[in-house]
């Protein structure tokens, strides 16, 4: 009955989403919030245990299948796009600024929230610097999807906008490090342990993805090989799920080891997943959404620190990231502000840290990032105009076949 | 098949790996989403292997579900294959909703009246003879031992009555698998339909007719008033559904797959919730579809086909997986017996009664009505709710011939096909 409810939630929001009442030109900033996603994520808040109690704590708790499905799902399209080789083309000035720009904004977040964290609950040392480090990882993430609708709308320049994208791209590699360390520190007794739990998601995930690489190679079949994606992307967040590990970890495991050894079948396999990329994603933010502890005081007085930290923090890391990309990368001047967007990705770290260590204090970062996240989504629309100028008006780029979901 | 048996044993090795790992972790996390992957990949290569072999895919599917499963292997908990009945009603009303594009009306008034004769010939002796079966084996079955004789005659009808369900859903994948078409096939599909129809309206007099022998009193408007809801409530909620889907086909014309998937889900949990049959549900719906918009008909059978290779692998592997094997060896004399002779009650009534124009439906359709499966552990499951006393033991003696029925039949109904002539390809195109 609780998936029926999460589906009928899903359906009625995605037909208010396609509805004219979300003109981008009536209601540019709910259009905007439909569109990446985060009107979903804010049903779920509504809909969850904390304010109208339609689903409550144990429903989220049986439906955390469909949460580790979305976790795996995630990993995998990201880890695909991480693919080793075109990373190993990469120029060191394009990691360096990539670095400047996310590791800034994790400073900028993570240093100074964590006084506040460990006043305000008191918890081990080693549990407030993993729900520090997380805050500051959902802070150095950035959505490349302004910049991606601007090259294509025509209103910036195409190499600029690629730019842009290339960055957000590469900060997802700092997040997930974050995140494993995070886990390192939190999910387990001892930090030993937690590095077994962490090596065991990513041996999982190099297992899951050489063994797709290899069920998918002869596949011709389009409806076998969607099937079988789905089914391997399943099994590795299930398997992720089952033993307690990160299915995010594992999933990009999975991907990247795909990406190395899958040749061809990659981009059939990465067709496939695109075709559920979508739904599976919006699902993801309207349960993280539904876990959000609404009446969590401390994490209310959280998010203008985290908001406008991160904000100082991107504008700054920008800053650092023009100048050490300068000649090998082309970026738009005052880039920080191009950088606001969170993206899914940052719900996703967050999702996954509460569920590998319960407790208050990771209920707490998640409810911090998903506020700020709705938040950097408003901003990010005004901030994104810094860095489009009426002069650099250039030609609209045909859209290319490729989503950004997250 | 080489290539399929190589993939399935390293899958099964992942799996292996999978589940030693967990015995190393002191905790465990929800294990549903692993059981949904697992099966469905292997159950697709199964399903490959079986193909191989010359068997139907669906036995694939229910073999390696069989093995992986709690039962043998242990490669996936019991609890995962438990969450995945949420997959499972969405597969019946999938399945149903083919079928229902099926039931013409051109073809409901050329067989519906031979059909129904065949249909309560067949379940009239079928029950008879497991009926009396039953009633024999007093001595032998624990949970009739102590009751008195009203009350045996009573449990034993309610247990009979469950035996002589069919099962479209293997018969309706069979069809799809072999891209069978013709007037055996339409005959063949038509009964079992009609046959369950039969089954439910039974079903609910002899539930009814056994709580008044356990002293809970005859309340016949509240049957007969439940056994309408069910019946009638299903048809008039299938036509909601079929409006519904007429008007999005008409009017949105996208992702129709994926919609036909979300509303049988809504159909399978929705009924479920208000007591109607969701087979029903589907299969109304599906027919009404068919007969108002044929073209429509033609689109949501291939949609389901597009959509069906991974819903129908994960449903037969998921209904494998969860098969009791266990029971086998306790109740496994007296299931095997009435397996044996619902086999021949359902051979000599078709022997018997088939309408002799066509020998083919003398000589071949009992092969066709063999299969039970989801509407059979459905009811199963509701006389082990309903009837806390003595219907566990019941359920257990009915999966125990579920096991049976799921291994052999399929194989039956293909061979039936076959026989008769109306198998068109080897293997549709993605379909079960």
């Amino acid at each position: 009955m609780q998936a029926l409810l999460v589906f009928l939630a899903i359906a009625a929001l995605s037909l208010l989403a396609s509805s004219p009442a979300l003109d981008p030109a009536r209601f540019p900033a709910l259009a905007r919030l439909a569109a990446g996603g985060f009107l979903f994520l804010l049903f779920g808040v509504v809909l969850g245990p904390s304010v109208v109690g339609v689903l409550s704590v144990e429903d989220l708790y049986l439906l955390r299948p469909a949460m580790a499905l979305g976790l795996g799902t995630a990993g995998v399209i990201l880890g695909l796009n991480l693919e080793p080789r075109l990373l190993r083309l990469l120029p060191r000035p394009v990691y360096s600024a990539a670095l400047a720009h996310a590791g800034t904004a994790f400073l900028f977040v993570a240093v100074p929230l964590f006084v506040p964290l460990l006043l305000t609950s008191r918890p081990s040392w080693h549990a407030a610097v993993g729900a520090a480090s997380l805050l500051g990882a959902a802070a150095s993430l950035s959505s490349g999807h302004f910049a991606v609708l601007a090259y294509r709308g025509g209103r910036m320049d195409r190499a600029r906008g690629l730019g842009v994208a290339l960055l957000t791209m590469l900060d997802d590699a700092v997040g997930l490090v974050v995140l494993a360390l995070a886990l390192l520190l939190g999910a387990a007794p001892t930090a030993g342990e937690g590095l077994g739990l962490v090596c065991l998601a990513v041996l999982l995930g190099i297992l899951c993805g050489a063994l797709l690489a290899f069920l998918t190679h002869a596949l011709k079949d389009p409806a076998e090989l969607t099937t079988v994606t789905l089914g391997m992307v399943a099994l590795v967040g299930g398997a992720a799920a089952y033993l307690r590990v990160s299915a995010l970890l594992a999933g990009v495991a999975c991907g990247a080891t795909l990406a190395l050894v899958g040749g061809r079948t990659t981009e059939r396999v990465a067709r496939a997943l695109g075709r559920v990329e979508r739904p599976v994603f919006l699902v993801l933010v309207f349960l993280v959404g539904c876990g959000v502890y609404t009446r969590d005081w401390a994490a209310w007085a959280l998010v203008p620190g985290f908001v406008g930290l991160r904000f100082l923090g991107k504008v700054v890391g920008g800053t650092l990231a023009q100048r050490f990309a300068r000649g090998v990368l082309e970026l738009p001047p005052r880039v920080g502000y191009a950088l606001i967007a969170q993206g899914g990705l940052a719900l996703c770290l967050v999702a996954e840290y509460q569920l590998l260590v319960p407790g208050g204090l990771s209920r707490r970062v998640l409810d911090v990032v998903v506020v700020g996240a709705v938040v950097n989504e408003l901003l990010a629309g005004q901030a994104f105009r810094q860095v489009t100028t009426p002069s650099a008006r250039v030609q609209p780029v045909p859209p290319p076949d490729v989503g950004v979901a997250t | 098949m080489k290539g399929a048996v190589v993939r399935l044993l390293l899958l099964m090795g992942l799996l292996a790996i999978i589940s030693r790992a967990q015995v190393l972790r002191a905790d465990s996390g929800t294990p549903v989403t692993l059981a949904a992957g697992a099966l469905l990949l292997c159950g697709l290569f199964a399903g490959k292997v079986a193909k191989g072999l010359g068997l139907p895919r669906l036995t694939g599917y229910l073999l390696v579900g069989v093995a992986v499963g709690p039962y043998m292997l242990g490669f996936i908990p019991g609890e995962g294959v438990k969450g995945l009945d949420l997959v499972k009603g969405l597969a019946v009303s999938l399945i149903a909703l083919v079928a229902g594009t099926e039931l013409r009306l051109g073809l409901i008034r050329r067989v519906g009246a031979r059909v129904a004769l065949l249909c309560a010939a067949v379940c009239g002796v079928t029950f008879i003879v497991c009926f009396g079966a039953t009633v024999a084996l007093k001595p032998l079955l624990p949970f009739l031992a102590p009751l008195t004789l009203p009350q045996v005659l009573a449990v034993s009808a309610l247990l009979s009555t469950v035996v002589v369900s069919f099962s479209p859903t293997v018969t309706i994948a069979i069809v799809q698998e072999t891209s069978a078409r013709g007037s055996f096939t339409e005959f063949l599909m038509a009964l079992v339909i009609i046959g369950d129809l039969f089954v439910m309206v039974a079903f609910a007099l002899a539930a009814g007719l056994t709580r008044a022998t356990f002293g809970g009193g005859l309340d016949v408007a509240g049957l007969l008033s439940g056994v309408g809801w069910e019946l009638f409530g299903s048809v008039a909620v299938g036509g909601l559904l079929a409006v519904v889907m007429l008007v999005y086909m008409r009017g949105v014309k996208q992702e129709l797959p994926l919609f036909l998937v979300g509303l049988s889900f809504a159909a399978a949990e929705g009924g479920t919730r208000l007591h109607l049959s969701p087979l029903l549900v589907s299969l109304a719906a599906g027919a009404l579809i068919a007969n108002l918009d044929e073209r429509e008909g033609e689109r949501i059978h291939h949609a389901i086909q597009r959509a069906g290779l991974p819903v129908f692998a994960l449903f037969f592997a998921a209904a494998g997986a969860g098969l009791k094997l266990d029971a086998l060896v306790t109740v496994g004399p007296a299931a095997l017996l009435l397996v044996v002779l619902r086999g021949g009650a359902i051979w000599f009534s078709c022997r018997r009664f088939a309408p002799s124009d066509d020998p083919r439906l003398k000589n071949y359709l009992w092969m066709g009505l063999i299969s039970q499966a989801g509407v059979t552990f459905g009811l199963a499951a509701l006389v082990s709710r309903t009837f806390p006393s003595f219907g566990p033991q019941v359920e257990v003696l009915i999966v125990a011939m579920i096991t049976a029925h799921e291994l052999v039949g399929p194989v039956l109904t293909r061979r039936a096909l076959t026989a008769s002539g109306e198998v068109r390809t080897d293997e549709a195109q993605g379909t079960a």
